[in-house]
């Protein structure tokens, strides 16, 4: 088949970078991975980017294709000579860039680092026997285990973007995979750590992790098991929390998100007070409903039994998210429900690559 | 089409503009609202986060009284409420056990069991889907002729596409495909996939700041008249929260913000009662004055 693509090219030694288009003859089983080889064989020996095990595993060859985060082993070319559709090829976002399609990973092993990503076992003997680990519990810390390091769900990252120093999904999704393991004494100490200003109520939920990832971990729900374990731990000292945990109040209350107080409940009564003006500006518009009466739904007894039910029945924390990815683990995460397939033809973006590196 | 109503809680609430403007729409398009009375909040994911089981029983409640007015679709006009609904369903359609052991604990506190099954349809959906763009072509008279537009799409309509899945989340086409029906100009720019920050505006206001100024910020720089966007928490951050950038960063863009079934109830002529503008922070005078009838 004939591929047509365009490389954002830079060279850090003049800082030049540039838009490249490239034609060549690959066979119809080339993915976007074996598409650089020839490139770099056949064309311009000078084009750099990272690749090791060709086979989705060493989580190497990160880049983005179109503008999304993509593990180029892993995209096959055929479809997209199909439609005739040139893709543009960059370096992924969110870390500097070296040259051309290689980025700096130091900020993310780094990140990777400070959540201690390794077993706590609470004993430095070795133990006269093996410590048996059921299948039930590993389950519980499956999808996050999966994770190949690749950086693609950082790339993208809509938080990292706005506060470099957000620990961001990748790292967070490890984090939970320790506090998840029932071998690991440290829990509540990596709950606490994780709990910093750039941690877990530092997402933005904006999901382009999940999106983006592609072995199926879905960094994003880890952190909202992160916060759900945090907040079972009494661990709610975050705003985020305490935000959070205002919904639930809403909810068994008034059935209806009481919005009028959830400025002091998050933020304190002090910083409330300075956030009067702006609130003053929304209450002339009808964006602040008086607080009394508050808007009770019908029959929100019934929400706040609910919760007094599903207290007693003690599936706190994590664990409410885990038993219902028993029905998500049967969706495949490459189909995108199948989105992708009946999307129309859009112009590909050619903005080049932040000035990073 | 009848379909079962969950407007949510800003709607019900801050964002009242959004449910008269649906409600004045919905028989235009075709759309028989039966409106749910006894529901919650959905949690807007704060549930999910603090108290996942918690979380999934109460939207189960909300999905088994959609189901029990017998009707196919709930309808959502709020991209978090979309998510939320559709995650707790696809929890419970595929997950016999977990659906069980739900349906136990809502009967115990007299809810009725969710039996049926309903599907979760956003507005946005529910106006496009099946040619709608040339249904809404009819209601659109009135029409948007000389107005630049810039789709805003948030996150949580798009992301995490398996559980949404109605358009590629990268190259969506719908609320351009509308504009377009209503005789509009879509301006195209990268952030109107981006996140507004709504969810941390609280909590990391900083952060949040530093999202929300990109989507106004491309807008703006492409000529827009205005913004339209699904989902009401973007509509309160992108329109509200303008007057907090102007402070910070002392750029005022005075951009006005539309709800979607704003933008398409300008088109199809609906007035002033039925849209209230006036409930707005940034003023859609400009825009509106600038429409060529
Ligand atoms: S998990 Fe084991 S077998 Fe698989 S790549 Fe790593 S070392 Fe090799
Ligand atoms: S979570 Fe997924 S995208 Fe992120 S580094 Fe791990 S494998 Fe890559
Ligand atoms: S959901 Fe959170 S962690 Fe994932 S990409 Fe968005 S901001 Fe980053
Ligand atoms: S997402 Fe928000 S607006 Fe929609 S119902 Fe839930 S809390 Fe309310
Ligand atoms: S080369 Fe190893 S993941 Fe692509």
């Amino acid at each position: 088949m004939d591929v047509a693509l365009k490389i954002w090219r830079y060279d850090p030694d003049s800082g030049d970078r540039e838009l490249r288009d490239y034609e060549l003859e690959a066979p119809e089983w080339a993915c976007l991975l074996d598409v650089l080889d020839l490139i770099k064989d056949q064309q311009d020996g000078t084009l750099a980017y990272r690749k090791s095990c060709r086979m989705m595993i060493c989580g190497s060859c990160g880049m983005r294709m179109d503008g999304r985060a993509v593990l180029a082993c892993k995209e096959r070319m055929l479809p997209i000579v199909e439609r005739g559709h040139v893709p543009v090829i960059s370096a992924m976002g969110n870390m500097p860039i070296v040259k051309d399609l290689v980025v700096d990973m130091d900020p993310f092993w780094n990140k990777i680092r400070r959540m201690k990503p390794w077993l706590e076992p609470g004993y430095d003997e070795v133990l006269e026997r093996e410590r048996i680990v059921s299948q039930q519990e590993m389950n519980v810390i499956q999808k996050e285990a999966l994770c190949i390091m690749c950086g693609c769900c950082v790339s993208e990252c809509n938080s990292m973007e706005s506060d470099p120093e957000f620990f961001g999904p990748a790292a967070l999704a490890k984090g939970f995979r320790f506090v998840g393991d029932t071998r690991d004494q440290a829990s509540v100490e990596r709950l606490e750590d994780y709990n910093d200003e750039h941690g877990i109520w530092d997402c933005t939920r904006c999901y382009f992790c999940n999106e983006r990832c592609p072995k199926g971990v879905d960094p994003r729900d880890a952190i909202a098991k992160l916060g759900a374990e945090s907040v079972k731990e009494g661990i709610d000292r975050d705003m985020g929390a305490k935000h959070a945990k205002w919904f639930v109040k809403s909810a068994e209350t008034t059935g209806w998100l009481r919005e009028t107080e959830l400025v002091p409940k998050t933020q304190g009564i002090v910083s409330a007070v300075k956030q009067t003006k702006f609130a003053i500006g929304l209450a002339r518009r009808g964006k602040v409903p008086p607080p009394v009466p508050p808007h009770v739904a019908a029959d929100v007894g019934e929400a706040r039994a609910l919760h007094q039910l599903v207290r007693e029945q003690g599936r706190e924390g994590a664990l409410g998210i885990v038993q219902g990815e028993r029905a998500l683990a049967r969706i495949e995460h490459t189909d995108a429900g199948g989105a992708r397939r009946d999307a129309p033809e859009v112009t590909p973006r050619e903005e080049p690559p932040k000035a990073e590196g | 089409m009848k379909v079962a109503y969950y407007k949510g809680c800003l709607a019900s609430l801050s964002a009242k503009e959004l449910d008269t403007s649906t409600q004045a729409l919905a028989p235009m398009l075709g759309l028989e609202l039966d409106e749910l009375e006894s529901v919650t909040c959905c949690g807007a994911g704060d549930i999910h986060e603090a108290e996942p089981d918690y979380y999934l029983h109460l939207n189960a409640r909300i999905l088994a009284y959609g189901a029990a007015t017998g009707a196919e679709t709930l309808m959502t006009i709020c991209n978090v409420c979309t998510l939320n609904l559709r995650q707790a369903n696809f929890q419970l359609l595929n997950d016999s056990e977990l659906r069980a052991r739900v349906n136990t604990n809502l009967a115990t506190v007299g809810v009725p069991p969710y039996e049926d099954d309903i599907e979760v349809k956003h507005l946005l959906w529910l106006i496009v889907e099946d040619d709608g763009a040339e249904r809404l072509r009819q209601v659109a008279h009135k029409g948007l002729k000389g107005l630049k537009i810039a789709p805003f799409y948030g996150c949580q309509i798009l992301r995490p596409s398996k559980l949404l899945g109605f358009e590629d989340p990268d190259r969506p086409w719908s609320l351009e495909a509308i504009i377009d029906a209503c005789g509009g100009e879509a301006i195209d720019y990268p952030a109107k996939i981006k996140c507004c920050g709504f969810p941390i505006i609280q909590a990391r206001e900083d952060v949040a700041m530093g999202e929300l100024i990109q989507p106004i910020e491309q807008a703006s720089e492409a000529g827009a008249d205005a913004m339209v966007t699904p989902c009401p928490l973007c509509h309160l951050s992108l329109d509200a929260w303008q007057s907090k950038l102007k402070a910070t960063t002392g750029r005022d863009f005075k951009m006005p913000i539309l709800h979607l079934s704003q933008l398409v109830g300008v088109a199809a002529g609906l007035e002033e009662s039925e849209l209230k503008f006036k409930r707005h922070v940034v003023p859609v005078d400009p825009m509106l004055e600038k429409l060529e009838v």
